[in-house]
């Protein structure tokens, strides 16, 4: 089904529409010895749902973009923050959906915040990029002593069971991850201008359509490498050093790409289940 | 050797080093340069292939048409871009003394290295060069900045750091280090493929106006406009690690 934003993408330019603009916040912290919602603010399109935790498993908030996908000049931002020796679990409702851009980039910007002996599970499910898409998206993160952090970041370049070809457009994507204020993980992503024809080549896609970039920072880090590895296949690479484990895949579409990235997410989780909008 | 004993005169960070003024490349700096570029330079770049030998391995790259396109990918959007950006910022910090800058150039180059492999390539190549300045070519500009970052530099931002320093301009400099890593991977593939000697400088030539359009181009912009393309590249050097049998260590 196709909903009224992608209907949009056949309106000529220069027809007005409306910004989409959201920003949400969000505490977790520790009282009576588990960890719970602290603080919540919401505003514009940026909703959070917190559905009832199982027992014994960390809070969990679900991020909802209520415009129902981006374009040009649209802005999100999103702020998480674990206090000490908290726990949650981040992800979204939907795969957000880019739309053809006539004028700048959409935007969204996360910034997240792991106290001393915390850990924060950051599993945002796929962006869609629609042909003429613009998307700057930036990850900041700060971590504290014996912090974890798992983060995913997934793109998908259109999707081929629905005949979509990215033709033009760009993605930039930026992660910047300190501990105790040094940097100690920074990574850019950029493609502009004929998307799918740079995404052809041998050493950016080779046709792939589908890339996700996992990250995984604790003290122990490394030793997650070899179950890691054998959980990602041969679609993606795993490798560890100083603290972090980064894997990167590439595959034809989303379903390809969570059957390598589903099982690593399990191996880095310690075998917790995943938030149910990860079941394949 | 003027630089080496020239005595510096206390004067405020922001002030460009005397040494770093821009010059003219002189006879005297087209050898320095060309001394710590030559294939020869104790760094040991001959034992780095940027993940090239496994796009050998898996057939991506078999003849000098695919070699030339795949580095030619580094230098138009991927990792010979962003050491580019990296060696320029840096070059500019160094010769406007800038310590911050320098900091912050220092350790987002450090960072951007995301694979165990890509990090060993960029700092072990990087510590080397600043030890062999250190030894044989120091300036006060030099001395700080080792000492400022535990004698540890990034390959791009430790030529930068140099040549800055020694007043090299950037519009040379930057070029012949792109240049260097171009004819090191082609020595990787002249080896591996086999690719034949002829072969391999028909791909260097090929390569140099690309070379000098990513050198022009970098010399504009600034840290804001890193970005690379090239994710297979970075997962053939992630995939690199476990390759069964290799000769390179990256």
């Amino acid at each position: 089904m196709r909903t009224a934003l992608e209907i949009v993408d056949n309106v000529p330019e220069g027809v007005g529409m409306q910004r989409t603009s959201g920003e949400s916040r969000i505490r977790f912290h520790v009282r009576d010895g588990a960890a719970r919602l602290d603080r919540l603010y919401q505003q514009g399109a940026a909703k959070i749902r917190l559905p009832r935790p199982e027992p014994g498993r960390p809070p969990e908030a679900v991020l909802i973009n209520t415009a129902g996908g981006l374009t040009g000049g649209d802005t999100m931002a999103f702020e998480v923050e674990v206090a000490d020796g908290a726990h949650a679990v981040v992800t979204t409702q939907a795969c957000e959906k880019i739309y053809k851009s006539s004028s700048g980039p959409a935007q969204v910007a996360s910034r997240l915040s792991v106290g001393a002996h915390a850990r924060l599970d950051w599993l945002p499910q796929e962006t869609i990029l629609f042909n003429r898409a613009r998307l700057s998206r930036r990850l900041e993160a700060d971590l504290a002593d014996g912090a974890t952090l798992l983060a995913l970041e997934a793109v998908v370049f259109g999707r081929i069971a629905m005949g979509e070809v990215v033709a033009s457009g760009s993605f930039h994507e930026r992660w910047r991850i300190r501990r105790n204020g040094r940097l100690v993980f920074a990574d850019d992503t950029r493609i502009d201008g004929s998307v799918a024809d740079i995404a052809s080549h041998p050493a950016v896609l080779a046709g792939g359509r589908a890339v996700a970039t996992v990250v995984y920072v604790a003290e122990n880090a490394e030793d997650y490498l070899e179950r890691a590895r054998e959980a990602v296949g041969e679609s993606g690479g795993v490798t560890a050093f100083d603290g972090k484990l980064v894997a990167r895949i590439i595959s034809m579409d989303t379903l390809s790409l969570r059957r390598a990235l589903v099982p690593l997410l399990a191996v880095l989780a310690d075998g917790a289940p995943l938030p149910k909008v990860w079941h394949i | 050797m003027v630089t080496a004993i020239r005595t510096p005169e206390p004067r405020r960070d922001d002030r460009p080093a005397p040494e770093a003024m821009v010059e003219p490349l002189t006879p005297e700096r087209l050898l320095k340069l060309q001394t710590w570029l030559s294939p020869g330079f104790p760094i040991g770049a001959f034992s780095y292939s940027h993940g090239l030998e496994w796009a050998i391995e898996t057939g991506t790259v078999t003849d000098p048409e695919a070699l030339g396109g795949w580095i030619g990918e580094l230098l138009r959007r991927g990792s010979a871009r962003n050491d580019a950006i990296l060696f320029a910022e840096t070059w500019r910090a160094a010769a406007g003394r800038n310590a911050d800058a320098l900091r912050e150039v220092g350790e987002l180059a450090e960072s951007l290295a995301t694979s165990r492999e890509r990090h060993l390539e960029t700092m072990a190549q990087g510590t080397a060069f600043l030890k062999a300045v250190t030894a044989a070519w120091s300036t006060p500009t030099i001395e700080t900045f080792a000492g400022a970052h535990s004698n540890r530099a990034a390959y791009p931002v430790a030529v930068a750091l140099a040549t800055a320093s020694h007043a090299i301009p950037l519009a040379h400099s930057l070029p012949a280090y792109l240049h260097a890593f171009v004819a090191n991977l082609v020595s990787v593939a002249v080896r591996l493929v086999p690719l034949g000697q002829t072969n391999g400088l028909r791909v260097v030539s090929a390569l140099t106006p690309l070379v000098l359009e990513t050198a022009r181009a970098a010399e504009k912009l600034t840290l804001d406009d890193l970005g690379s393309a090239t994710v297979r590249s970075e997962l053939f050097s992630i995939q690199h690690e476990t390759q069964y049998s290799r000769i390179f260590r990256t």
